[in-house]
């Protein structure tokens, strides 16, 4: 048997990963790197979020949660920052973004 | 129309007028004229080149500036001094490579509409000895004298021995020569801004007391040890970085409605990131991958160092739209589909970033499409 909160564990989870699996695809289909960096950074900023929210719902009210949450707005600083330091310098180097005029569908 | 040319020796410049006499002159002086060398025609610009931060800035500047500024030219010569003797047969090669670079950067900047500029690139002084600033202006004046050259345009990071700065006196060299010098006014990189500013106790306080109940939070006891050596961390802390975390006065009243503000700002941006994450793991996952990739440029109407801040890596969050480069309040921002771009333009995020920074009357501002900017990137 599951439990209401058991099951609000594993929605979470489950969203969590199917978050993570969008990055991943997306970051295998994007054509280029400001494009990819949109699906590595993004996808992960609710894929990491959800999981950590599923941690905080296990470890219920007290000091891990708040760590958790701690957690994420780290997770929330730096993931933008990151992301930002690697297409600046693409764009530094002077790195094309990709358009759809730059051809078809490359599946 | 651009032209590779390598000098070797510059230094022997006996069949032309003496270096030390006669070169305080006007731009483009007719001394090579006097002596025999080319025919002097227009005014010509000389930009001494290495590898640095904002050479491709200078490069832009040096181009435009020719084109349309005060004083035109008919050529800019980007020279690249590079002494095999003293710095390698490496270096002389990565200064070619630079050259390269340089002249497709300048051709780029011409676009196709100004013919009348000839950008020329050479390799100067590789079997110079190259030491002083006095022999980097005594092999850029021999350049200059040789090709009729009366101006000079310096980048501000120009350092060719990437060793010890240059400029300072290379600049007041240069101009003793009798050279009209300038420094294009390019934007700098951050690492030259100063790093340490003056600050207020409030500062050290606010800095000591946020990491002090970061170290408890943490730690998770109030036990007397963990006061005790939290206090003595804090010290320090706050002590090697008062003056560098927090810049501007600290105003108690101000800073908690920011904070108020900030939480009710934070479920608005938790909330557009939930909604973007789903369009953009629709796009992702869509089997024809409906993406239209752009970028886009607007002025945001958000001021200083945090909310700009603030804002750019609120809309790196949002899935869709990217910070790519952000000078004082121009955003450069990739966006993924038609859809992103619009919000983004539409100015929410930044509306929110405004109310939390300046309160609520600040965020019935227009967005940056209502304000005229179309995210075209002609501006």
């Amino acid at each position: 048997m599951v439990s209401l909160y058991e099951a609000a564990v594993l929605a979470l989870l489950a969203g969590g990963v199917f978050f993570g699996i969008v990055a991943a695809v997306g970051l295998l289909r994007m054509p280029d790197l400001y494009t990819r960096a949109h699906a590595a950074s993004k996808a992960d900023t609710l894929g990491s979020g959800l999981s950590l929210a599923a941690a905080a719902v296990v470890f219920g009210s007290g000091l891990p949660t708040v760590k958790t949450v701690l957690l994420l707005v780290f997770l929330f600083i730096t993931n933008p920052t990151a992301a930002h330091a690697i297409s600046r310098a693409a764009a530094d180097q002077g790195i094309e973004p990709w358009t759809t005029e730059d051809g078809g569908d490359d599946g | 129309m651009a032209l590779i040319r390598t000098f070797h020796e510059h230094h022997d410049n006996s069949d032309c007028c003496q270096l030390s006499s006669g070169r305080a002159r006007p731009v483009g002086g007719p001394a090579a004229r006097d002596c025999g060398g080319p025919t002097v025609t227009g005014e010509r610009l000389l930009v001494p080149v290495s590898e640095s931060s904002t050479l491709r800035n200078t490069v832009a500047y040096a181009v435009r500036n020719a084109v349309e500024g005060e004083n035109r030219y008919d050529a800019v010569h980007f020279v690249s001094p590079a002494s095999r003797r003293i710095a390698g047969e490496e270096y002389v090669e990565s200064a070619r490579e630079l050259l390269d670079r340089v002249e497709v950067w300048a051709g780029e900047d011409l676009g196709e509409d100004d013919p009348d500029l000839t950008v020329e690139t050479a390799l100067i002084g590789v079997d110079a000895y190259l030491f002083s600033p006095g022999d980097y202006v005594e092999l850029l004046a021999g350049y200059a004298e040789d090709n009729g050259i009366g101006s000079v345009l310096l980048d501000p990071e120009f350092n060719p021995g990437q060793n010890t700065p240059l400029l300072p006196p290379l600049e007041a060299e240069l101009d003793g020569a009798g050279f009209s010098v300038e420094t294009a006014p390019v934007e700098r990189g951050t690492r030259r801004e100063r790093l340490v500013r003056r600050a207020s106790l409030g500062q050290f306080v606010l800095l000591a007391g946020l990491s002090y109940g970061f170290y408890l939070l943490i730690g998770g006891s109030l036990a007397a040890f963990d006061l005790v050596t939290g206090a003595i961390s804090a010290g320090i802390v706050a002590t090697v970085l008062w003056r560098i975390s927090l810049t501007g006065p600290v105003r108690p009243g101000r800073l908690l409605a920011r904070i108020a503000r900030m939480l009710v700002y934070t479920p608005y941006l938790l909330y557009e990131i939930v909604v973007a994450n789903l369009a953009i793991a629709y796009v992702v996952l869509h089997p024809s991958l409906p993406i239209d990739p752009e970028v886009v440029e607007f002025d945001a109407a958000v001021w200083s160092e945090l909310p700009v801040t603030t804002l750019a890596n609120s809309i790196t969050l949002t899935p869709g739209t990217l910070t790519v480069d952000v000078t004082r309040q121009h955003f450069v921002v990739h966006t993924l589909t038609e859809g992103a771009r619009d919000d983004l333009l539409d100015g929410g995020l930044e509306r929110a970033v405004r109310f939390v920074f300046y309160g609520r009357a600040a965020a019935r501002g227009p967005g940056p499409r209502e304000r005229g900017d179309d995210g075209g990137e002609d501006s």
